[in-house]
């Protein structure tokens, strides 16, 4: 990582150079002003500007802005000394600059030989001369820890110094020196290797670099004009290199190199126990990373989707065919009202198509506080728990975020539309912990749950996987499973299978060709059926189609979780048309009536239609209406009865299922009950 | 919407204050708690004395810890369920309601109030307080696990007030709205049985069919399997009697006069033998003999933990020796009891029905003279009339609510009714002699429909029939005193 700083640095300066070019130009304007037109005033005003600008952050400048700023004291000590009324100044031109970089030799082509003697004056002051001298050459300095130039001659503070060399595969070597005034001091540094270093560049850059599985850093930046001989070869400029990635101790023995770089193929090179030993530094061919890419594909019936991958965005849907870098993403496909969550692999070369069904989203928004035993445990099993969700997309909380914050941010985004939050209950020893699960609506469950037990999520998550079905497949007819009457026997029968010659009264013994002995076997066949199904009666076959009948979601279910259902509904609503949509708000209103809120039923209920008059059907909205109303109470009592009395318009409107008890006795007697 | 009473709000508003109170007091509700939890301790271990007296003890100590509810109800459950003295739990129970309604125990203790108020209970209009409760449970209560068993026991309620319509509601919310409940396959049963009342035979046969599938290892759905099979093979089917022979297996011979017949509750055949003055058990094919010996038995009465034998001597229980007397009947023709506990016994000599009350009460109610008798599910009985040559379906009040017409819907007329015998899905049975129609069976359905018929003489049968019993597989149990057999018709 210090090695990805050190090489970090140059890039970053290049950068920043490039990014002031105007501050560059007042520089160079300036020296030409005083060679060439002998503008004095024009060159100082330009050298102040750019002493200015840089001076206040010389902290962050760079070694190539912190050279313009030294050059531009020079520049100015000599305007100013060439100027009578500004000659004072000179000297503390000269002091900034010692300030800044004491081993700044002033430019004696330039610089009165006053000047320069008194500069040296005002430096053997402060500072005392250490000569050094480093073996081998191209390592690093530092200066009671902090890193400085290597020069053959530094000028230090007085004091006690300690100054550390190291380079990459050798043992760095330390010196502590006492300097006073006058002082001048020789150091030699000679290092002793101990290790290969392994130098290599990788063309792009930005390739992360592994070894033995560990990562290293990144090859970043671009290699310099050093790099010219090994690029060239590859039919490549030295630019298009990376800068030089070192390895800087490679141990004895066999090791593993990868290269890892998001839309190129991995490359994987096996390096031999002959680099590591005898040590010596070794500089790889430079690696050209291969292109790997796939293709996806993203499509939805529900409208309002939109594609992101690992939090970028792809745009809206349908995304077809979308170039893609292999590798791991987190795809998610953002709703209106949901979202679509999962992790996909793109391999390169393959095409990959999803159909994205939105899922509700769950947010978990943390752990309230409270200490118990197990707690940690505990956490880790909420914030897995997603991974246990079918019908769920699970949103895990954020860092650092207390409840309270994440719940008003989701309220505010609608970011998801379930959230979970877990409370320990607060006691002397902390045993329980309850579990909240609501809508941004208000609709709310609690579970209690004990945080010791082995799975005590068990139950939530057997909840939330739960999602009962609002139609089944179904032949039209009734049955009935008779104590030693073989198969099913047909109690009653639709138009349609009547016509197909289906007869009542009589047993079907097989269902596409196989025998069916009782109604347990009959809807897991349909379930598996398309289009239509023949049965034999008493040796006569027929053959009906299959349809699907609505069905009411079940109420006071233990096994369900009914926040949950009503998310689910909610976000089937808006991808749907007609009957279905229809049977879907009558179903969210039995789902709001489990929650007593009878008010907002009927506004869903008011505006449900449905075409079908048997089973599950008009007369049934009709009845729940009438329900609703009684329990808004009295102010209510003849919209209730005018529901009630919708509903007996349709005497085959049924509760639950198509099999289930008609509506009309109960709203007669409802109609009774209100007179 | 039900607005909750008035009385309520009052009692609600103090105790909102109890928590405040309790606050001064930290350490009473852990002691509540050890408390409660010993007595726990040991009624688990059957010490029920210990228990009761530290649960007495929380209630002196601790008056106003949340324990305290909790401790009341297993008072009251403790009268009610081991030492069987109903009464003795009621003040447990106003205990409860009255000082600790909002608490989550209040719920059950209404309902087990309402309960026991309705076992108390000895005709419809006696049904009042029960359903008070029960719509308490439902008004006040209104995430109480106990709202299904409420709604439950309001709709047998309602159903025994005959107001079957309201019946229907409570039951279909009971399984609608408590999925997945232990109450659903009763539910579900009580909700198909009141269909058929209501004439609504395919709805009921659907919902006998839903329990099957959603609870198939209840006894509920054992119930709904032969409910169905007969009320298919009855009323839909209807085939032709046929003639299966001496029953069961071709057994001839086995028994020593057999005179009634009668079927359990739980579907056994009870054969009362004259020659042995003795009623017995019949079970997969073999017989037990009941006590006491009971000769000059006129009538086999099912009760809900014994058989009831109406002799000439008067009443006998099974297990017990001594006969109640049963005033001035002697020539008894039927026996019902009904679902008050109420013994209906008809009379052949006299234009009455006499009914005997659990508590020794006798009421006469006017009725023609009954030459046979048999209970109906709903809680009535249907009576033959020789003289009117009528039966007469009454209710509970004993009130005529069908009128069937001997002969109706026959081609030629009968002339008397020698036995009735009914089944638990209404179906009632005729062993009918005379006229131009002669000795034969017809079966009729609950609203006195004629379903199926033949004669003995169709049937091939030339013995003495003096009884008749219907079972749970669509068939007749004919009793041959001659030859000593019974006949099975299918």
């Amino acid at each position: 990582m210090r090695i990805r700083l050190l090489l970090a640095i140059p890039l970053l300066g290049a950068l920043l150079w490039a990014q002031d070019p105007a501050l560059k130009d007042t520089f160079v304007q300036a020296k030409a002003l005083w060679a060439t037109q002998g503008d004095r005033e024009g060159a100082t005003t330009r050298f102040d500007a750019v002493v200015a600008r840089l001076s206040s952050r010389v902290a962050s400048l760079e070694p190539e802005w912190i050279q313009v700023l030294c050059e531009s004291y020079n520049w100015l000590a000599v305007l100013d000394d060439r100027s009578a009324p500004n000659r004072a100044r000179a000297q503390v031109r000269l002091q900034s600059l010692l300030e800044l970089n004491p081993d700044f030799e002033l430019d004696r082509a330039l610089t009165s030989q006053r000047l320069v003697s008194l500069y040296d004056r005002m430096r053997g002051e402060k500072f005392a001369l250490v000569k050094l001298s480093c073996q081998p050459e191209g390592g690093r300095l530092l200066l009671d820890g902090k890193p400085t130039a290597v020069l053959p001659r530094k000028f230090l503070p007085f004091g006690t110094r300690k100054l550390v060399y190291g380079r990459p595969g050798h043992a760095p070597s330390e010196i502590t020196l006492e300097l006073g005034p006058h002082d001048v001091k020789s150091v030699d540094f000679k290092l002793v290797r101990r290790a290969s270093t392994i130098i290599l560049y990788t063309h792009p850059s930005d390739v992360e670099i592994l070894l033995d599985g560990q990562s290293l850093g990144f090859a970043i930046g671009k290699a310099g004009p050093e790099a010219a001989s090994i690029a060239q070869p590859l039919g490549l400029q030295p630019d298009d290199l990376s800068s030089p990635f070192i390895i800087p101790e490679l141990m004895p023995g066999k090791h593993r190199l990868e290269l890892r770089a998001p839309c190129f193929r991995t490359r994987i090179l096996d390096l031999g126990a002959e680099l590591a030993s005898p040590p010596a530094d070794h500089t790889l061919e430079p690696f050209r990373m291969a292109p790997s890419k796939g293709s996806l594909s993203v499509s939805s019936v529900w409208p309002g989707g939109e594609l992101f991958l690992s939090g970028q965005s792809h745009g809206p849907l349908p995304v077809a065919d979308s170039p893609v870098c292999s590798g791991t993403y987190e795809l998610l496909v953002r709703f209106p009202g949901g979202g679509f969550s999962r992790r996909i692999t793109i391999e390169e070369g393959k095409a990959m198509a999803i159909e994205a069904r939105p899922k509700p989203r769950l947010a978990f928004l943390g752990l309230d506080e409270g200490e118990f035993t197990g707690r940690a445990r505990f956490q880790g099993q909420m914030e897995a728990l997603g991974e246990r969700l079918h019908n769920l997309a699970f949103l895990a909380p954020r860092s650092g975020e207390p409840p309270k914050e994440a719940l008003a941010r989701l309220k505010a985004s609608r970011e998801a539309e379930l959230f979970l939050v877990a409370r320990p209950i607060p006691d002397k020893v902390i045993h329980r912990v309850e579990l909240v699960l609501a809508t941004f609506d208000g609709e709310e469950e609690r579970l209690v749950v004990k945080p010791l037990e082995q799975d005590p999520l068990n139950s939530l998550t057997a909840r939330l996987n739960a999602m009962p079905p609002i139609q089944q497949p179904s032949l039209g007819v009734s049955f009935l499973d008779l104590a030693g009457e073989p198969g099913l026997w047909v109690l009653s029968a639709s138009e349609p299978a009547l016509k197909a010659g289906l007869q009542i009264g009589k047993s079907v013994q097989s269902l596409a060709g196989k025998p069916i002995a009782s109604l347990q076997e009959l809807q897991p066949r349909l379930e598996a059926t398309k289009g239509s199904l023949s049965l034999v009666q008493e040796g006569a076959s027929s053959t009906l189609q299959l349809q699907n009948e609505a069905l009411e979601i079940p109420l006071g279910s233990s096994s369900l979780c009914y926040p949950a259902v009503l998310a689910q509904l909610r976000l089937q609503y808006a991808g749907a048309k007609g009957d279905e949509a229809n049977l879907i708000k009558l179903n969210l209103a039995l789902a709001l009536m489990q929650f007593r809120k009878y008010d907002k039923a009927i506004e869903l209920l008011r505006d449900t239609r449905l075409s079908t008059v048997r089973g599950v059907s008009q007369g049934t909205v009709d009845f729940h209406t009438g329900l609703c109303f009684l329990h808004l109470g009295t102010s209510y009592q003849s919209e209730a009865a005018q529901a009630f009395r919708q509903a007996l318009k349709y005497p085959q409107s049924t509760l639950l299922g198509p099999d289930g008890p008609l509506v009309a006795p109960l709203a007669r007697q409802a109609l009774e009950d209100l007179k | 919407m039900r607005v909750l009473s008035p009385w309520f709000r009052i009692p609600a508003a103090l105790l909102c204050v109890l928590p405040v109170l309790a606050q001064g007091q930290p350490q009473d509700g852990e002691l509540a708690e050890r408390l409660f939890r010993s007595g726990e301790r040991a009624y688990a271990a059957k010490a029920y004395k210990e228990a009761l007296e530290t649960w007495g003890q929380l209630l002196q100590t601790a008056p106003r810890s949340d324990f305290a509810p909790m401790a009341l109800l297993r008072l009251a459950r403790h009268q009610v369920d081991i030492e069987q003295k109903p009464p003795a739990a009621m003040p447990f129970l106003d205990r409860l309601r009255s000082e600790y309604i909002k608490s989550p125990e209040a719920a059950d203790g209404l309902l087990l109030r309402g309960l026991l108020l309705a076992r108390q209970a000895r005709r419809p209009a006696e049904l009042k307080d029960a359903m008070a409760e029960f719509n308490r449970v439902l008004d006040l209560f209104p995430d109480a696990a106990v709202r299904g068993e409420a709604r439950l026991q309001l709709g047998r309620a309602w159903r025994d007030q005959g107001q079957l319509g309201r019946a229907l509601q409570q039951f279909i919310d009971a399984f609608r709205l408590n999925t997945g409940s232990t109450i659903v396959p009763q539910a579900l049963l009580e909700a198909a049985e009141t269909l058929d009342l209501l004439g609504d035979l395919p709805g009921c046969l659907k919902l006998l069919q839903r329990l099957r599938t959603e609870a198939p290892q209840s006894p509920e759905a054992a119930e709904a399997t032969w409910r169905m099979a007969v009320r298919v093979k009855h009323r839909l089917l209807k085939p032709a009697f046929r003639n299966d022979g001496p029953w069961p297996g071709g057994r001839t011979k086995w028994l020593k006069t057999p005179t009634l017949l009668t079927v359990t509750p739980a579907g056994e055949l009870l054969i009362f033998q004259n020659d042995l003055d003795r009623v017995f058990r019949l079970h997969e094919g073999e017989l037990t003999q009941l006590e006491p010996p009971a000769p000059g038995t006129r009538a086999l009465v099912n009760g809900p933990t014994s058989v009831l034998l109406v002799t000439k001597a008067g009443l006998i229980r099974e297990g017990s020796v001594t006969p109640q007397p049963l005033g001035t009947l002697g020539a008894i023709s039927g026996a019902a009891l009904d679902r008050w506990g109420n013994l209906w016994i008809a009379d052949a000599k006299t234009p009455a029905i006499t009914v005997f009350a659990p508590d020794g009460a006798i009421r006469t109610m006017a009725s023609p003279t009954a030459n046979a008798l048999a209970p109906l599910p709903a809680g009535g009985v249907v009576i033959a009339t020789d003289a009117d040559r009528k039966f007469l379906f009454l209710d509970g009040d004993g009130q005529p609510r069908i009128i069937v017409p001997y002969g109706k819907d026959l081609s030629v007329p009968f002339r008397s009714v020698t036995a009735l015998a009914s089944d638990g899905a209404g179906h009632v049975a005729a062993l009918v002699d005379g006229g131009d129609y002669g000795e034969g069976v017809v079966l009729f359905g609950p609203d006195g429909t004629v379903l199926r018929q033949a004669t003995f003489k169709s049937l091939g049968i030339n013995g003495r029939i003096t009884s008749l019993a219907l079972d749970r597989s669509g068939g007749l149990i004919l009793c041959d005193r001659r030859n000593d057999l019974l006949i099975r018709l299918n």
